[in-house]
């Protein structure tokens, strides 16, 4: 005979405005096995948890039903609570009477009603309980850091200084991320590279940090504390402990004429090239899609000019497998290009740029060396006009939001174009001025107040070219509306922030959500906002929504010390709601017939298997196992499992069957 | 037949196997299946254009798979079910000897399931016609109708599971039916009791049917218990491209999913 405890939770008056606690408590009170039952205003605060532990122990319950909130809110806490009075805490249920019945109905006898089978159902569930044990898993204390640009950078050295193992895995060729194209940065103004570059190399030097360049993530197995990882390491066509990063090779490349990524399509490299004089590591990687060797079958020049003989033209990807116990994401964001606005050209006047192209122009180790020069014939332009929100807070264009930065970094440019060219006469097209941040607002009202930028309130219509000039066409709304066409020598369009291609598809590999933008999806907007969904997962940067620099570096701190803290145990404790694996005695063994439908349905890789062997070694019978560090519980495998041979600690067939009886039987 | 009499002779002498599945004669004109394990028993084969049961049903049978190393005459069918139970991990490569009887009364041997399979993309696989216009009737009659037919032969059954026993599918020890802690399907022949355990056998078996029709065959009450199955194989094909017991690495088209899977199912 069950001793079962109910308590009645009028969650102030979220459930008692509509359900009859006292009644509900009354009722329940008189079902075989309830030894008590009661009802408090608020059984979660401290007096309502102390009633609830001094009835365990004077009632010697063996069971408790807490009729309240949902168990996401409060399971814990109640359990919690039993745990303390000495109660295992899985013979603790909590029925939900507030989102289940009292939100989501008039009052009503029949909500009350309601309420009462709530509790009935968990009572006979309740009955079935067993207790538990927590599961205790090991925690492997290396954290994998996906993408190397500020962010990625920034938690790395916060980890590794932690005294923690960080493994860097950056898609490029080297890390830096979009900060390293930058020249200058609001709002202060200093040199992108030269703050940046320190750290670049502080992560190249750092014992506890391993970096693996051009490398992507392939899949991502097991769970919080123990991540299984294959990382790909593209081929660099090299090997690089023999190389010295001489850069002979890159100097000799016949292929002279490829688009430069890291300038942005605005300069030219070889097809064996280090992106940037920075770069970390530097060494030289073969483009093989441009390379005139794996195009034509012969050149080689690189391999003969090597003074180290570092050149390997059959070198093959290689796939490593590592471990990890925390994951923090930091593969940041991109930006439109000037492609994808029809209205300003679709990206066919060359003088029509976007901010990232104006970053290289403007950057003293740019195309330019740093002189404001226009693409289509090298001019300083004298006039120049800089778009705000160029795709972005357009709903027309799918892009709701606002990007943040390019306010900011329009400003920036603006500024940063008045320093150059003196005699030059900068405007701005704005929707909004959105400069909130310490020293933001300051920063744009000198761009516009000792550097004389011309800011016009509107949207740009069209642009056109017309004898070697862009015109401009847009309205000025705080005018009246008035039209204004502008003859332009250069137009910048603060494009988008977008998230990365691929960002969706990395999503899945590593098992975290995402938002319809395709950005990395957050815990909680405000109070989880570095955590995702998934355990042991943070985010870092401007892979969640476009950030600058200082909410990057901020975020990425704020991972890393949930990585750490992570790491502040030796082992994880879980709840033991996991899946096992029936067993008997011989000759049956198990019901399991080791068909193993379980194995290819589980998502998490719970299921392994297991030999049943005579004592002179024979195998009788191959079993399915769970592994209880990796199974979450789902239960997917027991609804596949056609011999009901796998079943769920603390949901049983059993505690469901009960439950569905419980009701119907009523 | 003295080709297959000599040939199991000749296996059953030299050891390579130790029972043979094959057909005899049974009452009346019918044949039945022989468990052969000495060279008289041989003797007893018969084989006509009546032998046509999926004799592969047996190859799990506790009774059968304890007398020793197993040979099989197999059928069509037998060669497909062999192939779904290897991917199922009921059955290794190489650990039944598979006799095959050749439409011109000729046996072939095949040595691994790699032939088998190759075999199976030759040859007519499918549902005959008759039974493709059984199930073009069904899926013809609106949903109340349907509901109304098979429960009207539902109602026949008398729960003597000889569908369950003569399907080579159903090999688990203990069936979801005899568990009784819960009891999810009650035991009773009443009507949800009836309906209940032939739900669960035809989603026990969507995707690894092979249209051997066992079942059907064995009931006495005549329930076209095949068309259950039957009626799931083409859209289990036009949704996932799987068909049971063509592949014995195959892995179960429900057990496994794809980010681009259709979803048209989710009504
Ligand atoms: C034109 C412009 C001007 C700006 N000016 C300023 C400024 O003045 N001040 C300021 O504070 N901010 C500025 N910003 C914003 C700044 O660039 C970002 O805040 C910063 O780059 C975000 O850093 P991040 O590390 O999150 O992302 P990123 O810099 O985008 O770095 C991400 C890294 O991850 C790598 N990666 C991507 N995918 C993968 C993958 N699948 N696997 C492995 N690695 C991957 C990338 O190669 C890259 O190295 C500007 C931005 C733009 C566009
Ligand atoms: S599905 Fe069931 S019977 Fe099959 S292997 Fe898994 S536990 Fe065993
Ligand atoms: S409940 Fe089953 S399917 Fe789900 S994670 Fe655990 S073992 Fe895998
Ligand atoms: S063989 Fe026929 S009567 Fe027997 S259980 Fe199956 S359907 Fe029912």
């Amino acid at each position: 005979m069950s001793r079962i405890g109910v308590f009645v939770c009028h969650c102030g008056e979220n459930i008692s405005a509509t359900v009859n606690c006292e009644k509900v408590a009354k009722i329940t009170g008189e079902l075989k096995g309830v030894e008590f039952s009661t009802d408090y205003k608020y059984m979660c605060s401290d007096p309502g948890q102390t009633l609830l532990k001094e009835a365990i122990k004077e009632h010697k319950l063996d069971g408790v039903v807490v009729a309240a909130c949902s168990p996401r809110m409060h399971e814990p806490t109640f359990r919690k609570a039993c745990a303390e009075a000495g109660l295992n805490p899985f013979l603790c249920e909590m029925s939900n009477i507030r989102e289940h019945c009292s939100w989501v109905h008039p009052k009503d006898d029949l909500t009350t009603e309601k309420a009462e089978d709530l509790v009935r159902v968990m009572v006979e569930k309740v009955k079935k309980n067993k207790a538990l044990k927590s599961i205790k898993v090991p925690v492997t204390k290396t954290a994998l850091v996906i993408g190397g640009g500020i962010a990625g950078i920034q938690a790395a050295l916060d980890i590794a200084n932690c005294g923690h193992k960080v493994i860097m895995v950056e898609k490029l060729p080297s890390i830096g991320g979009h900060m390293s194209q930058l020249s200058e940065t609001f709002p202060t103004l200093d040199c992108s590279q030269c703050i940046l570059t320190p750290r670049m190399v502080e992560i190249a030097q750092h014992p506890n940090i391993t970096l693996h360049t051009y490398s992507e993530v392939e899949s991502v197995d097991g769970f919080i504390g123990n991540f299984k990882i294959k990382i790909r390491k593209k081929s660099k066509s090299l090997d690089e402990h023999l190389c010295t990063g001489c850069g002979l090779c890159t100097t000799k490349c016949p292929q002279k004429k490829i688009p430069n990524e890291f300038e942005r399509g605005l300069g030219f490299r070889p097809a064996i090239y280090v992106p940037f004089p920075q770069a970390v590591p530097n060494k030289p990687v073969i483009d093989r899609e441009n390379c005139t060797y794996y195009i034509k079958g012969k050149c080689k020049v690189c391999e003969i000019v090597c003074p180290t003989k570092a050149i390997r033209f059959d070198q093959e990807d290689e796939v490593i497998e590592v471990e990890a116990g925390a994951i923090v994401m930091a593969t940041g964001f991109d930006v439109l290009k000037s492609d994808y606005f029809p209205e300003y050209g679709f990206g066919k006047y060359k003088d029509v740029i976007d901010g990232l192209q104006f970053e290289r122009l403007a950057s003293a180790s740019g195309p330019t060396q740093g002189e404001i020069r226009r693409p289509s014939d090298g001019q300083v332009p004298k006039k120049i006009v800089f778009v705000a929100c160029a795709g972005s807070r357009d709903p027309a264009k799918g892009i709701e939001y606002c990007s943040k930065i390019c306010c900011m970094y329009t400003a920036k440019h603006a500024m940063l174009y008045k320093h150059k060219v003196h005699d030059g006469t900068p405007y701005v097209f704005y929707m909004d001025i959105r400069a909130g941040g310490k020293m933001y607002e300051e920063f744009v009202r000198r761009t516009i107040v000792e550097d004389g930028t011309h800011y016009v309130r509107g949207r740009v219509s069209t642009i056109y070219e017309k004898n070697g000039k862009l015109i401009v066409k847009g309205a000025d709304t705080l005018m009246g509306g008035i039209p204004i066409e502008i003859e332009a020598d250069m137009v910048v369009l603060a494009t988008a922030g977008v998230a990365n291609k691929g960002a969706e598809e990395l999503a899945q590999t590593v098992h975290i959500s995402y938002d319809s933008y395709k950005f990395f999806a957050e815990a909680h907007p405000k109070l989880k906002p570095v955590e995702t969904n998934t355990a042991g997962i943070f985010l870092a940067g401007a892979c969640q929504a476009p950030k600058d620099i200082p909410e990057s570096v901020a975020a990425a701190s704020g991972a890393a010390v949930k990585v750490a803290a992570l790491f502040s145990n030796d082992e994880l404790t879980r709840d033991p709601l996991v899946a096992v694996v029936n067993r008997q005695a011989a000759p049956v063994y198990s019901a399991c017939v080791g068909c193993f439908l379980c194995q290819s349905v589980c998502p998490y890789q719970a299921i392994e298997r297991e030999e049943i062997k005579s004592r002179s070694g024979e195998i009788i019978k191959t079993l399915a196992r769970v592994n209880e560090g990796l199974c979450q519980g789902c239960g997917t495998c027991v609804a596949l499992c056609r011999t009901k041979a796998i079943d769920i600690h603390g949901y049983s067939n059993q505690q469901v069957y009960t439950e569905i009886m419980a009701l119907l039987n009523d | 037949m003295n080709d297959m009499i000599k040939k199991v002779t000749q296996l059953l002498t030299d050891k390579t196997i130790d029972v043979f599945i094959g057909y005899g004669k049974g009452s009346a004109d019918r044949s039945r299946a022989i468990f052969v394990r000495t060279a008289e028993q041989a003797e007893n084969l018969v084989f006509s254009a009546n032998c046509t049961q999926n004799l592969a049903g047996y190859l799990l049978k506790h009774e059968v798979k304890h007398l020793g190393k197993l040979g099989i005459l197999a059928n069509v069918a037998a060669l497909r079910s062999i192939l779904q139970l290897a991917s199922e991990f009921q059955i290794k490569d190489g650990e039944v000897l598979v006799l095959f009887a050749n439409p011109d009364g000729s046996f072939t041997e095949f040595l691994d399931f790699h032939s088998i399979e190759g075999y199976l993309l030759t040859t007519e696989t499918g549902i005959t016609s008759g039974e493709q216009e059984r199930i073009a009737a069904l899926e013809a009659m609106s949903v109340s109708e349907r509901w109304t037919f098979w429960n009207q032969e539902f109602e026949k059954c008398i729960k003597c599971y000889a569908c369950r026993a003569a399907c080579p599918m159903c090999y688990c020890h203990r069936c979801t039916t005899d568990v009784n802690q819960p009891q999810w399907i009650p035991v009773a022949s009443h009507e949800r009791g009836n309906l209940d355990y032939h739900l669960m056998r035809a989603m026990h078996l969507a995707g690894r049917c092979v249209n051997c029709g066992e079942c059907a065959n064995a009931c006495p009450m005549d329930i076209p218990l095949n068309l259950l199955t039957y009626q799931l194989i083409s859209p289990i094909k036009a949704g996932f491209g799987a068909t049971a017991g063509m592949k014995s690495d195959a892995v179960y088209a429900l057990s496994t999913y794809k980010p681009d899977d259709k979803e048209n199912f989710i009504i």
